[in-house]
């Protein structure tokens, strides 16, 4: 599969690099050079100086045979521009970042598809959403739905006063209803564990659960969590992102937002419905006590610049929020960020990746977990695969990896010990990157 | 271009350029009511009308085309325009009651007496030419105070023209010269929009939104008229059918414009049917509700935006609650004996500005008066209609800012504290604009409205209260025209020029006259105040 990013920043570099662990063929344009020439040299994958808009720099990248076209530069003119070049120099698919929720809209009536664009992508947006399934539960540090919904992929920090403290899964199984999820990983300082048997829990452990049921009741009920309901959210940060929030969730919370530029708080507070704009800084601590930050449920911190979201949201923690989100662009800081205390973190480009990922669906990398060096694969078991009609306990699997859910006939349920695959069934997987070439190699 | 540059003689060029365009246009529309009284065979009427038309005519087209290229009018210049060209308009528009009066042999006219009436024709009073600018400001602006003591008895040709003048004026006479002569550049077209009506664009461009305004006014009066005519043969089958169509076609034009002639002698009472009242009060909702609504509402083709408007809603609202308060204010008075007949009627008059009059005010006690002069009149129907008043929208803004002020005691010292209004959120600074400039108008409409009561209580007849007082000149502020019977033939002059002047600053919400009157004593020069 040949795939063309055209990208002049970030998200067309991270994407680059993630594809690239799954996809050999990946040629990257890009406007600046130094850039280039590092990507080129560290990730060994082919690039193309110039504007993505050229026809030139297009069929220089091997457009013709792309089979994939991705537009992802910040400026969505470009980025439309490009696809509709690229589609017709023979690009098969095209993805196009935007950052107009129009478009998102009034897909139909705008009937993108017939005019080149096969799929639209606004990482602002899908990181607006992914606050939004956080805040649903807000005890979830992750909240992501499976195949619509027939599984869905939760996180869970266990604290010192669960009942799953020194206990391993071997002694817990009996707890576990009717098998409804499965404990598919844990983090445990940065380590990821896949679980065993015999795998003790210990206190401050980041579980990974997929479940069968939306409501994460049943999982609280296992790990002695206690679940809580959010009203008034803090938004900090009037960028897009923090539009797209404050859009979204204002249906459901009472939303304060927090932005430094005047001239912004005024856009905001004309476009944005019951939301209550404050002109100020959302790091200055008396602002904060001024406004009562104690009365918040959640703050979702989303300035343009990771290590403020960082603070404010170890700030919030310090005045007894319940829960801190906050938007870490730098990828380096995620682990640590963790340990600083914050609940959930959103990541653009991991927003944008995983939803190309699923987008691409081809049987592989389904998504990117947060900070963790873990993957959820998604396989459909072929016909004569080694892994159909034997026991999966008898399958010898990778001890780094699990199959944690199935789909067969629009129905999901988890995999055990003693279940067996059928043919065309939907399987995914948790898996340690190491391992994931192994694990391909049980359901082709 | 600034008017500092060219000297005073070119501006006025320019005024009286456009002025002779709506001329021009006035007598145009003359050969209307000249077609009616000729198929009524009212040959002096259709000689009265020939005459000012050629008058309007030659006088528009002399001035219109005579003078060149002159400037490009701006702003203040178009709100001179309105101010002046209203003022011309109702004088230019007198012709037509003064020479019919005075060509009209009294035998002639009292031809124009229904049979078995004993009062001899009202055309007399129209020989008095300030009576005639009277009748004419009356009509153009949509008011509805009357002259014509007994309005039959003025000839078919003139009791069309009477409504038909009203029709025009409701929608605008400077919006159909835009929209007919088309010549002005966009730029002019808005600012001359604006100074005559609400000035809300519909359309890309002025003069297709000026055609638009027409079309959706004609088609509402055309829908009234129908709707009268199939009411009147359902309520009165007795009732010839040559008066149904004609009484239809003045009361659809004298509602949708909300002005409130009436081709009867005492309005709509004449009936003598609460039945044709209250069909009656449908045509005059209709014309208190504003244009651009029935353009949104024509556009989406969604019955639901008459609940989600906010000013339509406000005016449906207004009619039944004030109507309803009314009847049981003037139930407990035990003056009128059938108050809620009387009450629903008269409020809904009121409050669209109307003034079809079924009941003697006179009779009615302070209370009501007073409820039907603050929470009718004074109100008004919706902006963008052809009411006058201070108009419902920004009554609601005021309401709105009370709540706003209130509410920001509330928020912290830094946040935005924006308001939603009429759909829209509006910022601080903005809303202080709205507010303001609301308030001013507001403020000196009142004002108008208190000098005018104290000279009028001076300058009544006999027999009247402080509360007729209030009542007549509110009535002649807001264009309404109902009267308790200040307003006669005998009236005193000073009163009758108030009356005029006051219908016509209140057809053009003030602020333009008052334009001119600075321009008159102070020049253009920008001075600090």
């Amino acid at each position: 599969m040949k795939i063309v990013i055209a990208g002049d920043g970030e998200v067309g570099f991270f994407l680059a690099k993630l594809l690239e662990q799954e996809y050999r063929d990946i040629t990257l344009i890009d406007t600046q050079e130094n850039k280039l020439k590092y990507v080129e040299s560290e990730l060994g994958i082919a690039t193309v100086l110039g504007d993505s808009t050229s026809y030139r720099v297009l069929k220089e990248s091997g457009i013709a045979h792309a089979d994939l076209l991705i537009a992802v530069t910040s400026n969505e003119s470009v980025n439309i521009t490009t696809c509709l070049i690229g589609k017709r120099l023979g690009a098969k698919y095209t993805i196009a970042r935007i950052s107009n929720m129009e478009y998102l809209i009034d897909k139909e009536t705008l009937d993108l598809k017939n005019l080149g664009i096969d799929d639209l992508i606004s990482p602002e947006s899908l990181a607006a959403r992914e606050i939004k399934y956080i805040l649903k539960s807000p005890v979830l540090t992750e909240a992501f739905e499976i195949e619509g919904g027939l599984l869905n992929c939760m996180g869970v920090f266990i604290d010192k006063s669960s009942p799953l403290v020194n206990r391993t899964i071997k002694e817990l199984t009996q707890f576990m209803p009717d098998k409804q999820f499965v404990v598919a990983a844990i983090n445990r300082g940065g380590d990821i564990i896949i679980p065993r048997g015999d795998t003790q829990f210990k206190r401050n452990d980041h579980l990974f659960f997929i479940s069968t049921q939306k409501q994460p009741d049943a999982i609280f009920d296992f790990t002695g969590n206690h679940n809580y309901s959010i009203k008034n959210v803090l938004v900090i940060g009037g960028s897009q992102t923090g539009k797209y929030v404050a859009l979204r969730l204002s249906k459901y919370y009472n939303i304060t937002l927090i932005e430094k530029d005047i001239r912004k708080c005024n856009l905001l507070a004309k476009s944005i419905p019951n939301v209550q704009v404050i002109c100020g800084d959302g790091t200055d601590a008396k602002l904060l006590e001024r406004e009562k930050i104690y009365n918040y449920d959640a703050i979702v911190s989303v300035t343009g610049n990771s290590e403020t979201n960082i603070f404010v949201c170890m700030m919030a923690k310090e005045y007894g929020v319940k829960k801190t989100v906050a938007m870490v662009e730098n990828v380096g800081l995620f682990d640590h960020s963790r340990k600083l205390g914050i609940d959930s973190l959103i990541n653009k480009k991991y927003a944008a990746s995983n939803f190309i990922f699923r987008s691409i669906h081809k049987g592989g990398q389904f998504s990117q977990l947060y900070g963790i060096d873990a993957e959820i694969l998604e396989f459909v078991v072929q016909k004569g695969a080694k892994a159909a009609r034997v026991p999966i306990r008898e399958l010898r699997f990778p001890e780094c990896a699990i199959i944690a859910g199935v789909v067969r006939n629009g129905q999901g349920f988890i995999a055990s010990g003693t279940s067996q695959l059928e043919p065309n069934d939907k399987v995914f997987v948790f898996s340690m990157p190491k391992s994931s070439k192994v694990v391909r190699s049980f359901f082709c | 271009m600034n008017i500092i540059k060219h000297n005073s003689f070119d501006t006025f060029k320019m005024l009286f350029k456009q002025i002779g365009g709506l001329l021009v246009v006035l007598g145009g529309a003359m050969v209307v009511p000249l077609i009616v009284s000729a198929v009524y065979a009212e040959f002096y009427s259709v000689l009265g009308f020939l005459l000012s038309l050629t008058i309007c005519v030659t006088i528009g087209l002399s001035l219109y085309k005579g003078i060149g290229t002159t400037l490009e009018p701006l702003n203040r210049h178009a709100l001179i325009i309105a101010a002046l060209g209203w003022l011309f308009l109702a004088i230019m528009g007198a012709l037509p009651f003064l020479i019919i009066a005075h060509i009209t042999p009294d035998h002639i006219a009292n031809l124009f007496v229904p049979s078995g009436e004993g009062y001899s024709s009202s055309l007399v009073y129209f020989k008095n030419p300030l009576h005639a600018v009277f009748e004419s400001m009356s009509a153009f602006t949509t008011t509805g105070l009357s002259m014509a003591v007994h309005e039959p008895s003025i000839g078919k040709g003139l009791l069309f023209y009477r409504s038909f003048a009203q029709w025009l004026g409701g929608a605008g006479i400077i919006v159909l010269a835009i929209a007919v002569l088309s010549q002005n550049s966009g730029r002019t077209a808005l600012f001359l929009y604006g100074s005559e009506s609400s000035g809300e664009r519909l359309k890309p461009t002025v003069i297709e939104t000026a055609r638009s305004i027409w079309k959706i006014y004609l088609g509402i009066t055309l829908f009234s008229l129908v709707y009268l005519v199939a009411g009147t043969l359902i309520f009165l089958p007795d009732y010839p059918i040559s008066n149904v169509i004609f009484d239809s076609v003045n009361h659809a034009m004298a509602a949708q414009s909300t002005g409130g002639f009436s081709s009867l002698d005492n309005s709509i009472a004449t009936y003598g049917s609460a039945k044709m009242e209250m069909l009656h009060i449908l045509p005059m909702i209709l014309g208190a509700l504003s244009l651009p609504f029935f353009f949104r509402l024509f556009r989406e083709k969604d019955i639901r935006l008459f609940w989600r408007d906010l000013q339509t809603r406000a005016v449906i609202l207004f009619s039944i609650v004030g109507g309803v308060l009314l009847s049981f204010m003037l139930m407990e008075s035990q003056i009128i004996s059938e108050p809620f007949r009387v009450g629903l009627f008269q409020f809904v008059s009121a409050l669209s500005t109307t003034g079809w009059q079924t009941a003697d005010v006179h009779v009615w006690d302070s209370a009501s008066i007073f409820f039907i002069v603050i929470a009718g009149m004074v109100v008004g129907g919706a902006a963008g209609a052809t009411v006058g008043g201070i108009k419902m929208i920004r009554v609601l803004l005021f309401f709105k800012g009370i709540l706003w002020k209130i509410n920001g005691f509330f928020k912290s010292e830094h946040s935005i504290h924006v308001v939603e209004f009429n759909g829209k959120r509006l910022l601080p600074s903005e809303m202080y604009k709205d507010l303001g400039s609301a308030a001013i108008f507001s403020f000196v409409y009142l004002l108008f409205v208190f000098v005018s009561t104290l000279v009028t209580f001076y300058f009544m007849g006999d027999g009247y209260s402080i509360s007729d007082a209030l009542f007549e000149s509110a009535s002649a502020q807001g264009t309404v025209g109902l009267s308790c019977g200040i307003t006669n033939p005998d009236m005193s002059p000073v009163l009758e020029v108030l009356y005029i002047v006051q219908m016509w600053c209140g057809r053009l919400e003030i602020i333009p006259v008052l334009v001119l009157f600075r321009t008159i004593i102070m020049g253009t020069r920008p001075v600090v105040v």
